[in-house]
C-alpha cells in the first residue's frame, strides 16, 4: 500500500492529536511573545494559559466524538481500534485533570513553556495509540519523553529538581536506547516496520532473536511504566519535582507504555513466543509489586511513597497483561483500570496541591498530620481517593483490581502460576492498604499543628471534585472505558 | 412484597447516609435515625415472614440453596471485559432469602435496633453520625445476608468494613483506636481480598459446565452436588481429582471467613478491637460482623466446595474449634479488663460454631445455624449491659474491689444475671439450645474433639459466674467509685424495655427451640445432601459408636 495515501487517509481521523500537538506548539511559541519581568499581569496569563489549555482539550475531544471512523481498519500508519480510542480518552481525561490542577500550580515564569509541553503529551498518547507502524510508535514515545525533560527541568529550579531532571533524561535515553535496538531487532525478524507484519512473524515459531527483541523491546518499555528493575528513578524524581509534575509522571507516561505494551505484544502469538514472554512479564510483575509495596511500606517520605505506590500499581498493571495476551482478558481491563487509576491518582495529587497551595506542607507523611481539622474538603478527597487506591467497594479501585483478579483467574485455569500471581497480588494489596490507612489516619489524627489553611482555589477544588465524584460514580460502571 | 428486600437493604442504607451526610443539621434528625432503625426492624420481620410462607423450592431440585423469596430484576446485571475460553462474562446479580438468611436478617434488625436506642444514653459525642454509620453497616450487613450470588455478597461483605471503621475509629478510646483499627482493617482484608480469587475460581470453574459462567448460588451449588454425586459413582480418582479442584478455592475462602470467625491462630484482631471500640459498637461488632465468617462457610464453603471441606479442612477445623473453646475460656478467666474477658468468651462461643459446622452433619449444622442467632442475641446484650456499666463506674475493671452494684441498679444485675446464664447455656434458655446440637453433630464424626469442648462449657459458667460475682454481689462500693457520668440510676424504662424483650426471645428459643428450627431445617435438609457423604467419603474410620447406633 503506498504509505503517501494511507497518511493522507489518516490524517482525519488524527485530528484530537493533530489538535493538541499543534495547539502545544502554538502556546510553547507563545511563550516568546508573553511578557516577563515585573509589569506583567501573572495572574492574566496563568488564566489565558490554562483557558488556552482546556480549550484545546475540548477541541479534540469534541473533534474525536465527530470524526467518522473506518470501518476497515486499514493496515497503515496508524488504526483506529477500540485501544486507540481508549488511549486518546485517557489522555484527554488525565489532561484534563491535570490542567485543572496545573492552574494554580505551573511555574509562573515558564507558563507557556509549561502548557505546551503539557499538551503536546497529551497529544503524543493518541499518536502511541493509534500507530500500526514501529517508526509511529517510536516517534510517540519520544514525543512524550522530550516534553516531559523540558518540564521537570523548569518546575522546581533547585538541586533536587536539577538531580531528578538529569536522571530521567539520562535513564530514559537509556531506555530509549534499548527500545530501539529491540525495534531494529522486530525489524530485523519481520522485514517490516509495519506492527501487522510483525504480529504475524510473532505468530510463527519464532527463534531466539524473537525472544531477544522482545525483551528489549519490554525494557525499553518497563522504564516508561516503572516496571522493576527499571524503577529506581521513581522516587526521586517524585521527591524532586513539583506535585503536579508528579502526579503527571505518575499517569502519562503509564498509560503511554502500557498502551504501546498493547500495541506491539498483539494477538496471537504463537506458543513458543508465548512460552517466552508471558515468563517474563509474571516475573517483571511479581517483583514489580513486591517491591513497590515493601519498598513504600517502609517511606516517611509521602512523595516517595506515592512513587513506590505506583511502582505497584504497574506491577498489578503488567498482571492484567498476561491475562491480556493469553485472550483472557479484553484491553479494556487495562483502560479501566488506568481510568480508575487516572481518578484516584491525579485526585490524590490535587488534595495535596491545594494542601500546599493554601500553605500546608506535604513532603513528609508526618505532615498530614491533623489535616482533617485544618483543611476538610481535602482531606475527604484524599480519604476518597485513598479508599480507591486500597480498592473497598463504593470507589472505582475496586473493580479495577477485581477485573485483574478476574482475567488472571481465568489465565489460571490453565496456568495454576497465574493464580499463584493473582493471590501474591491479593496480600500486595493487603500490604498496600497498611500504608494507605498510615497516610489516611495522619489525616485524622489530632496533632499540634491546628491552624486551618483557608486559601481556596476554584481549579484545584474542581480537579479533585471531579476526580472524587469519578471515584465513586465509576464504582456503579465497571468497565468504563 | 417484591420491594420487601430492595427496602430492607436500602432504608437504612438511605436514611442513614441523609443522616450522616446532612452535617450539623443531622442533629435534629437522630429521632429519625433510631425510627429508620425500628422500621428496619419490621421489615426484617417482615423478610423473616415472606420467607416462612414463600415458594418452597423443589424437593427434587439438586440445589443445595434455594431461596424462597427472591428478587433479582434484569437490570442487576454486569458484565466484564474479561473472557474465560472466549466466553464473556455476563452475571445476573440476584437477592434472596432462605430460612438460614431470613433469621440472620432478623438478628441484624434486632441487634441495630437495640444498638440504636442504646446510643441515645451511651454516646454523647456526635450521636447523628453515629447513628448514620450504625444504620449504613446495617443496610451492608442485610446485604450480606440477603444476597444470592458470589458478586454481591462479596460486594457486601466487603462494604461492611468502611463504616465500621469508622465508628471503631471515631468513638473508641481515643489512644488506641488507630492502632486497633488499623489492625481489623489490614487482618479483614488479609482474609477478604484472597478470598475474591476463590470466589472468582468457582465463578471461573463454573464456566466448564454452564457456559457462560455463572454467580447464582443456586445454580453453582446444584453443580456442585452433581459433579460431588458424579465423582461419586466414579470411584475413588474423581473424588480426589474433585477434592483437588476445590482445594485451592476451599482454602482461599477459609482464610477469609476464618479471619472474620476469629478462628484461633487468626483471632488477634477480635480482642483488641473488643477493648478499644465502644461497647455499644462492639455489641453490633460481636453479634453481627463476627457472624459473618460463619454465614459464609454455611452458605458458601458448604455447598460448594464440599468436598474440598471434608478432605482436608474438616477435622483440622473442627479441632482448632475445640482448642478455641478452652483458650477462649482460660483466657477469659484471666483477665482483669472486663472487655476482653467478654472478648475471649465470644471466641470461647463461637468455637462452639465451628466444631457445629465442621460435623457436617445435620445436627451439627443446625446447632451451629441457631446458635449463631443466640449467641448473637446474647452478645448484642452482654456488650449493651458493659456499656451501661461502664457508664456508671468510671473505668471498670476486676480489680476494682467493692464494686458490688446489684444493691444499686437491680435492674442491670438482673438482666446480667440473665444473660449470663442465656451465655452459659443454661437449660430452658438459648444457649444449650445450639451448644447442645453443636456437640451432639461433633460427637459422631469424632467424640474426643467434642469431649474437649465440653470442658468449655464448665469454663463458661464460670467465667460467665465470675463475672456476676465480681460486680454485682460485692460489698456496696458507692462511696469509693465516681460514677463516669453523673446522675445516672438504674437502667431506664427505653433501654430495660429493649433488653427485656430481648431476654423473651432468649427465652422463647429456650423453651421452644422448634420455633426457629421449622425456618431451618429445610435449608439444613438440603445441605445435608451433600456435606454428609462428603464427609463420610473422606472420614469412613472416623465415625464412632454414637453414628452407629443411631442407625
Amino acid at each position: 500500500m503506498d504509505t503517501l495515501t494511507t497518511i493522507k487517509s489518516s490524517l482525519a481521523q488524527m485530528t484530537p492529536a493533530i489538535v493538541l500537538i499543534l495547539g502545544g506548539s502554538v502556546l510553547l511559541a507563545a511563550s516568546m511573545v508573553m511578557k516577563t519581568g515585573a509589569q506583567r499581569d501573572v495572574y492574566g496569563q496563568r488564566n489565558a494559559m490554562g483557558l488556552l489549555s482546556v480549550l484545546l482539550i475540548a477541541i479534540a475531544g469534541v473533534c474525536g466524538w465527530f470524526r467518522v471512523l473506518p470501518t476497515d481498519l486499514g493496515n497503515g500508519l496508524f488504526r483506529f481500534d477500540d485501544s486507540a480510542l481508549a488511549a486518546e480518552r485517557l489522555a484527554l481525561l488525565g489532561g484534563f485533570l491535570l490542567v485543572l490542577i496545573s492552574w494554580s500550580t505551573a511555574p509562573k515564569n515558564f507558563l507557556g513553556e509549561y502548557y505546551g509541553c503539557l499538551i503536546i503529551m497529551l497529544g503524543a498518547i493518541p499518536v502511541v495509540g493509534a500507530s500500526n507502524d514501529l517508526v509511529s510508535l517510536f516517534l510517540g514515545l519520544e514525543l512524550i519523553s522530550i516534553p516531559t525533560y523540558i518540564m521537570l527541568g523548569i518546575c522546581k529550579n533547585d538541586n533536587p529538581g536539577a538531580e531528578a531532571t538529569i536522571k530521567y533524561f539520562l535513564l530514559s535515553a537509556f531506555a530509549s536506547s534499548f527500545f530501539l535496538m529491540g525495534l531494529s531487532y522486530l525489524y530485523g525478524v519481520s522485514g517490516s516496520t509495519n506492527l501487522q507484519m510483525i504480529h504475524e512473524a510473532l505468530g510463527f515459531e519464532g527463534g531466539k532473536l524473537t525472544m531477544l527483541a522482545v525483551v528489549f523491546v519490554l525494557c525499553g518499555l518497563a522504564f516508561r511504566i516503572t516496571a522493576v528493575p527499571f524503577h529506581f528513578y521513581a522516587p526521586d524524581v517524585f521527591e524532586g519535582t513539583s506535585l503536579t509534575m508528579a502526579g503527571a509522571m505518575s499517569y502519562l507516561p503509564k498509560v503511554a507504555g502500557f498502551v504501546a505494551m498493547i500495541r506491539l505484544l498483539g494477538p496471537n502469538m504463537s506458543p513458543s513466543t508465548m512460552s517466552a514472554v508471558i515468563p517474563v512479564l509474571l516475573v517483571c510483575s511479581g517483583l514489580t509489586m513486591v517491591v513497590g509495596n515493601f519498598m513504600a511500606s517502609a517511606q516517611n517520605n509521602l512523595r516517595r511513597l506515592l512513587a513506590y505506590s505506583s511502582v505497584a500499581h504497574t506491577g498489578y498493571l503488567l498482571l492484567a497483561i498476561t491475562a491480556l495476551l493469553r485472550d483472557n482478558a479484553e484491553p479494556n481491563v487495562l483502560f479501566s483500570y488506568l481510568a480508575a487509576y487516572a481518578a484516584m491518582t491525579l485526585g490524590f495529587f490535587a488534595c495535596l496541591a491545594e494542601i500546599e497551595a493554601a500553605g500546608g506542607r506535604t513532603q513528609l507523611v508526618g505532615d498530614l498530620s491533623g489535616m482533617f481539622y485544618r483543611r476538610p474538603a481535602a482531606s475527604i478527597g484524599l480519604t476518597v481517593c485513598l479508599l480507591s487506591l486500597i480498592g473497598l467497594p463504593l470507589t472505582a479501585g475496586f473493580w479495577a483490581k477485581f477485573m485483574v483478579f478476574m482475567g488472571a483467574s481465568a489465565a489460571g485455569m490453565t496456568d495454576p502460576m497465574s493464580i499463584f500471581m493473582a493471590v501474591l497480588m491479593a496480600f500486595n494489596a493487603v500490604i498496600a492498604a497498611g500504608y494507605y490507612w498510615r497516610v489516611m489516619s495522619k489525616l485524622f489524627e489530632k496533632s499540634d499543628a491546628n491552624v486551618p489553611l483557608r486559601v481556596f482555589r476554584p481549579s484545584l477544588f474542581l480537579a479533585y471534585t471531579i476526580c472524587v465524584v469519578l471515584t465513586l460514580v465509576w464504582f456503579f460502571v465497571p468497565a468504563v472505558m | 412484597m417484591d420491594y420487601l428486600i430492595p427496602l430492607t437493604i436500602l432504608l437504612p442504607l438511605l436514611s442513614g447516609s441523609a443522616i450522616f451526610l446532612a452535617g450539623y443539621q443531622g442533629r435534629k434528625l437522630v429521632p429519625f435515625g433510631v425510627a429508620a432503625s425500628l422500621a428496619t426492624l419490621l421489615l426484617s420481620i417482615g423478610v423473616v415472614y415472606a420467607t416462612y410462607n414463600g415458594t418452597p423450592a423443589d424437593p427434587n431440585s439438586l440445589a443445595t440453596i434455594a431461596p424462597t423469596i427472591e428478587f433479582a430484576p434484569t437490570w442487576l446485571r454486569i458484565q466484564l471485559p474479561v473472557s474465560v475460553s472466549n466466553h464473556p462474562i455476563r452475571w445476573q446479580l440476584q437477592f434472596g432469602a432462605d430460612g438460614i438468611g431470613a433469621l440472620m436478617v432478623l438478628l441484624t434488625g434486632i441487634v441495630s435496633a437495640a444498638v440504636c436506642v442504646f446510643s441515645l444514653q451511651q454516646i454523647r459525642d456526635r450521636l447523628h453520625q453515629y447513628l448514620g454509620l450504625i444504620l449504613i453497616s446495617e443496610s451492608m450487613l442485610m446485604g450480606v445476608f440477603l444476597s444470592m450470588d458470589l458478586v454481591s455478597f462479596y460486594l457486601f461483605f466487603e462494604a461492611v468494613l468502611l463504616p465500621l471503621i469508622l465508628l471503631i475509629n471515631g468513638w473508641g478510646n481515643p489512644k488506641e483506636a488507630l492502632a486497633a483499627s488499623r489492625k481489623f482493617l489490614l487482618f479483614t482484608l488479609a482474609g477478604s481480598v484472597p478470598m475474591v480469587i476463590g470466589f472468582i475460581g468457582i465463578a471461573l470453574q463454573s464456566a466448564s459446565i454452564t457456559n457462560p459462567s455463572t454467580v447464582d448460588l443456586e445454580v453453582l451449588s446444584a453443580m456442585a452436588n452433581q459433579q460431588q454425586r458424579e465423582a461419586v459413582a466414579g470411584g475413588a480418582e474423581m473424588i480426589s481429582v474433585l477434592a483437588t479442584n476445590q482445594q485451592w478455592i476451599l482454602w482461599l475462602l477459609l482464610l477469609g471467613f476464618g479471619i472474620k470467625l476469629a478462628v484461633l491462630p487468626l483471632h488477634t484482631w477480635l480482642p483488641t478491637t473488643y477493648s478499644v471500640a465502644n461497647p455499644n459498637t462492639t455489641a453490633l461488632i460481636a453479634s453481627v460482623v463476627a457472624k459473618l465468617g460463619v454465614f459464609g462457610i454455611i452458605r458458601i464453603v458448604l455447598p460448594l466446595t464440599p468436598i474440598g471441606l471434608a478432605s482436608e479442612a474438616q477435622i483440622l477445623f473442627a479441632s482448632l474449634g475445640a482448642i478455641a473453646i478452652v483458650y477462649g475460656a482460660l483466657v477469659a478467666l484471666a483477665q482483669s479488663d472486663l472487655r476482653k474477658v467478654f472478648a475471649y468468651s465470644s471466641i470461647s462461643h463461637m468455637g462452639f460454631v465451628t466444631l457445629g459446622l465442621m460435623s457436617l452433619n445435620a445436627d451439627g449444622m443446625s446447632g451451629a445455624a441457631i446458635q449463631m442467632f443466640n449467641h448473637g442475641v446474647i452478645t448484642c446484650a452482654m456488650f449493651l449491659l458493659l456499656g451501661m456499666m461502664e457508664q456508671r463506674r468510671a473505668n471498670l475493671t476486676f480489680t476494682m474491689e467493692d464494686l458490688g452494684m446489684a444493691a444499686l441498679y437491680p435492674r442491670i444485675s438482673v438482666l446480667l444475671v440473665f444473660f449470663t446464664l442465656a451465655g452459659a447455656g443454661l437449660p430452658g434458655l438459648n444457649g444449650f439450645v445450639g451448644e447442645l446440637l453443636a456437640m451432639m453433630g461433633m460427637t459422631r464424626v469424632n467424640a474426643a474433639i467434642a469431649a474437649i469442648a465440653v470442658l468449655g462449657t464448665v469454663l463458661g459458667a464460670w467465667y460467665g459466674l465470675r463475672i456476676v460475682q465480681r460486680l454485682m454481689f460485692g460489698s456496696d462500693g458507692v462511696a469509693k467509685h465516681k460514677p463516669a457520668v453523673d446522675g445516672l440510676g438504674d437502667c431506664a424504662s427505653l433501654e430495660l424495655l429493649t433488653l427485656a424483650s430481648m431476654a423473651l426471645i432468649c427465652v422463647y428459643i429456650g423453651v421452644r427451640p422448634s420455633g426457629p428450627m421449622k425456618m431451618l431445617e429445610p435449608d439444613i435438609a438440603k445441605l445435608v445432601k451433600v456435606t454428609e457423604p462428603a464427609s463420610k467419603i473422606m472420614h469412613p474410620d472416623v465415625d464412632t459408636l454414637a453414628q452407629t447406633a443411631a442407625k
